[in-house]
């Protein structure tokens, strides 16, 4: 189908210059120029499929730094989940990667195992937990699961403080509901703040970004619909995400699955056009934020850009900016902030050596400028860095942009 | 096919890590940003010369076919290796081995990235000139292989002027160094202009001494709209026929304005039928001196609009838009073909005029870019190859756009290269007999002719 744009690629190689894979690897074939040329091959049958040609497809981040840099225009996602998914039919899928797949289908199931993660950290004895490692993180550094899923602890409708100022729908992602409550209580508390009634609606579920990168569209279908279900809330004024791949899912990916499959792609582009992250959000909205002016010493911050805010509009420049405006921070930027951290989804896991020489880079460039929070709109490259990172004394903490900000509002 | 012995030869110098050839891998080292492609027999990933010489040895030995490649950016097919065999990729010596601004001088292997240099020197207050529009990603091996060019080479020279010294190893596996850390070195022949612009059918090489220069106090950077192609190829002639020059003048036609345009949306004026981005640097007062004098010559061509960079990052965008132009024409065709005749500058305005008169008699569209300040023209003609009737136009086009650079006492490419793409013109340039000592040379140096064979030589 898509035969004639791959031809576009003029193999210029410039993406080969912001794909944080090859720049580990330094091998052709794991560059985005070679995937393209070895997507063309195996669709006009030069190549076969084989384990080496799906490894050498997974062995992507699926950062998107690549089409942010193309000038060429070529929509690299679009051509690596449907390879992803081809490879998968031919050669299958690991275990792990598998039951993952199967168990983001269903929010049952994710709600599910997120319990019994939870009972089984309980009673994991410690020296287990501490030589063991998932990928490139030991398991006593995985965030502990929340006590109760953040959308039950804080309800379907949530009243704001004073005056109303309008109503906003809250998709919370499932790391904010099962692992981060700091980030959705923030995220419900800013807003609170803010004037807005927010509406969390119960039928939401995993945005299927992890499901559609491991090339099992079939299996995201039912999720994505129950979302745009969920979502269409006709009198909200913005749908607020806090997490970058949830809002990439919501604003691009969504309407093209609708149209891919020939269904209404109405609802999904409406949501997709009131998609909003929550930073810049509160960033538009700075003035109707106030702060604690009671602050006896400004706070050290940094930042880390994950790939999907950079590569949306270079997103992060403004998340900067509004990190700059707050007088209770003293805001210093690492020397790589927005490189790739490694996490990238599951390729900490699937990938764990190159992962975690990507992530060790980060957290010395971080530990030179000494923040006391380092800040992350990104759940997976929170789970990466505060993962990768030693026990030292004086290390940063990993927390989300929001709760940074949460934390200095002056109590209503 | 290399047999399993010569294979083993091969895994023994760098470990089977660091030598590939299976079908994928192979796939991915058969092309550069040129049309042709060749799968290569193996790829090879030294890391030290030492490596280089062995290799060198093993293939000399066995008369394998060796093509050197840094990041496989060039847009002749200079990487591409045409006759198979090994590929030798330099991705892994890619450290800067010595920076010496007191001297002016550094050292790098050859897969060092241009930019990374750039970013190595700028804390120093110092650059290396050279600046091929693939500078974030090509080498500086594949720099100097080509003797690359960019932009900003109208003022400062372009890569040959900047080697003070290299070391190289011979298709023998013999290691020779020449040059030194000195910027006047006359010491025997000057053997970095041979090595420099080989296209990597002489030697491999290693290791590179590069001149770098103090970054100018001041940059000023101007786009110039015209109404008239001819009036902007002329008030180009004109600004450096007074004896300024600029550190850049890049000129480009209606069509390519509109497709860099329509990919990045930086407001550039549509309307234009030609632009001009032009640049200088220098001592601040020295810069506002000339930029005067400038739009005195812009404003007596009758330039209709003259916007300046108001800060680093409008610069940017600028020149970010002008380095995707080939990118962004890659988009409009399955092929893309850009061409890379070089004219003095009082002929730009001929040259220019001519590229439009062929490509219109063959029913082409052509998008006219240039480093027009040094008569450096890139025509550029999105194609389909699969096109077969179309493919003949576009050939015949460029063998008569050779043509009538020869005649206008210009040259087949500027900065380029000949690669595969244009042997076949050399004897529009050049006499037999100077063929005949390319070839006495190449069979000197290389006798087994193992050195990137099937190229120009």
């Amino acid at each position: 189908m898509k035969t004639h744009n791959i031809q576009n690629c003029g193999k210029c190689g410039l993406c080969l210059s912001v794909c944080p894979v090859y720049a580990q690897i330094k091998q052709e074939q794991v560059s985005p120029r070679a995937k393209l040329r070895l997507i063309k091959a195996f669709r006009n049958k030069n190549i076969e499929s084989s384990a080496l040609l799906k490894d050498i497809m997974s062995k992507c981040l699926m950062c998107g730094s690549c089409t942010a840099a193309c000038p060429s225009g070529i929509d690299h996602f679009a051509w690596f989940m449907d390879m992803r998914s081809d490879m998968k039919k031919s050669q299958g899928q690991s275990p792990a990667i598998k039951s993952l797949i199967h168990l983001l289908g269903r929010e049952y199931r994710i709600r599910f195992s997120a319990g019994l993660a939870k009972a089984g950290r309980k009673v994991i004895p410690d020296r287990f937990a501490d030589s063991y490692k998932l990928g490139s993180i030991p398991i006593r550094k995985f965030p502990r699961f929340n006590e109760i899923p953040l959308r039950r602890s804080a309800g379907s409708c949530i009243s704001p403080n004073g005056k109303k100022q309008g109503k906003l729908v809250y998709f919370t992602g499932c790391a904010t509901n099962y692992l981060y409550e700091d980030t959705g209580n923030a995220v419900i508390g800013v807003l609170k703040h803010m004037g807005y009634e927010i509406i969390i609606p119960e039928g939401q579920t995993c945005c299927s970004i992890p499901i559609l990168f491991h090339g099992a569209p079939d299996k995201a279908f039912k999720n994505i619909r129950a979302n745009i279900k969920a979502l269409a809330i006709e009198d909200a004024e913005a749908v607020i995400v806090d997490c970058p791949t949830c809002g990439y899912a919501l604003e691009h990916e969504y309407p093209r699955f609708m149209e891919n499959n020939s269904l209404d792609s109405e609802p999904a582009c409406t949501i997709a056009s009131k998609t909003v992250h929550i930073l810049n959000f509160i960033d538009k909205h700075f003035n109707l934020l106030e702060f604690n002016k009671k602050f006896t010493r400004k706070i050290r911050i940094s930042y880390h850009a994950p790939c999907h805010t950079k590569n949306n509009n270079q997103a992060h420049l403004r998340i900067e900016r509004l990190l700059k405006k707050l007088e209770f921070a003293d805001y210093r930027p690492t020397s790589d902030a927005d490189v790739c951290c490694g996490g990238g989804g599951t390729f900490f896991y699937e990938f764990a050596s190159i992962s975690h020489k990507m992530a060790m880079e980060k957290i010395k460039n971080a530990k030179a400028v000494n923040p006391r929070f380092w800040l992350t709109d990104c759940p997976v490259c929170r789970m990466n860095l505060a993962g990768t990172m030693d026990d030292d004394k004086g290390c940063p903490e990993l927390t989300h942009p929001v709760s940074f900000i949460y934390s200095g509002l002056k109590q209503k | 096919m290399i047999d399993d012995k010569i294979k083993n030869k091969f895994i023994d110098i760098t470990g089977k890590d660091r030598f590939l050839d299976r079908i994928e891998e192979l796939v991915s080292y058969s092309y550069d940003a040129f049309t042709e492609e060749v799968l290569p027999d193996a790829v090879i990933f030294p890391e030290t010369a030492k490596e280089v010489c062995h290799i060198m040895k093993t293939a000399s030995m066995y008369k394998i076919p060796v093509t050197a490649r840094g990041a496989g950016t060039s847009i002749c097919g200079a990487p591409v290796p045409a006759k198979k065999g090994i590929v030798i990729c330099f991705s892994r010596m890619d450290r800067i081995i010595e920076i010496n601004t007191r001297d002016r001088y550094i050292i790098v292997q050859p897969g060092v990235i241009n930019a990374d240099i750039q970013k190595a020197l700028a804390p120093f207050n110092f650059f290396y000139p050279p600046d091929p529009g693939s500078m974030s990603v090509s080498t500086i091996g594949g720099n100097i292989a080509q003797n690359a060019g960019g932009p900003r080479c109208l003022k400062y020279g372009v890569t040959m002027d900047y080697i003070l010294g290299m070391e190289v190893v011979l298709g023998t596996g013999k290691k020779v160094r020449f040059g030194s850390r000195n910027v006047k070195d006359v010491t025997g022949y000057k053997l970095a202009s041979l090595f420099c612009g080989s296209e990597g059918t002489l030697g491999i090489i290693t290791k590179a001494i590069l001149k770098v220069v103090p970054i100018p106090e001041a940059v000023r950077t101007v786009m110039v709209s015209f109404d008239n192609l001819d009036n902007t190829a002329r008030a180009v002639a004109d600004i450096i026929g007074s004896g300024i020059i600029p550190a850049a003048v890049e000129l480009m036609d209606q069509f390519t304005l509109n497709a860099i345009e329509d990919a990045a949306g930086l407001g550039l004026d549509r309307q234009a039928k030609g632009t001009l981005l032009i640049e200088i640097d220098g001592i601040r007062e020295a810069c506002d001196r000339e930029m005067q004098l400038i739009i005195r010559k812009l404003k007596q061509n009758y330039a209709t609009g003259i916007k300046e960079a108001a800060s680093g990052s409008e610069r940017e965008n600028l020149w970010t838009a002008r380095r995707s132009a080939y990118g962004v024409f890659a988009k409009l065709a399955p092929d893309i073909i850009s061409e890379d005749v070089t004219v003095p500058v009082t002929k730009v305005p001929e040259m220019i005029r001519k590229i439009i008169e062929i490509t219109e008699k063959y029913g082409l569209k052509a998008g006219i870019l240039a480093h027009a300040g040094d008569g450096n023209m890139h025509p550029m003609i999105p194609t389909d190859r699969q096109n077969k009737e179309e493919w003949e136009r576009v050939k015949s086009a460029f063998g008569e756009i050779f043509q009538a650079a020869a005649d206008l006492g210009g040259t087949l490419s500027g900065e380029h290269g000949i690669g595969f793409a244009k042997s076949e013109y050399l004897p529009l340039v050049m006499n037999r007999d100077t063929i005949e000592l390319m070839q006495t040379i190449k069979k000197a140096v290389d006798p087994d002719l193992i050195l990137n064979p099937g190229k120009f030589v």
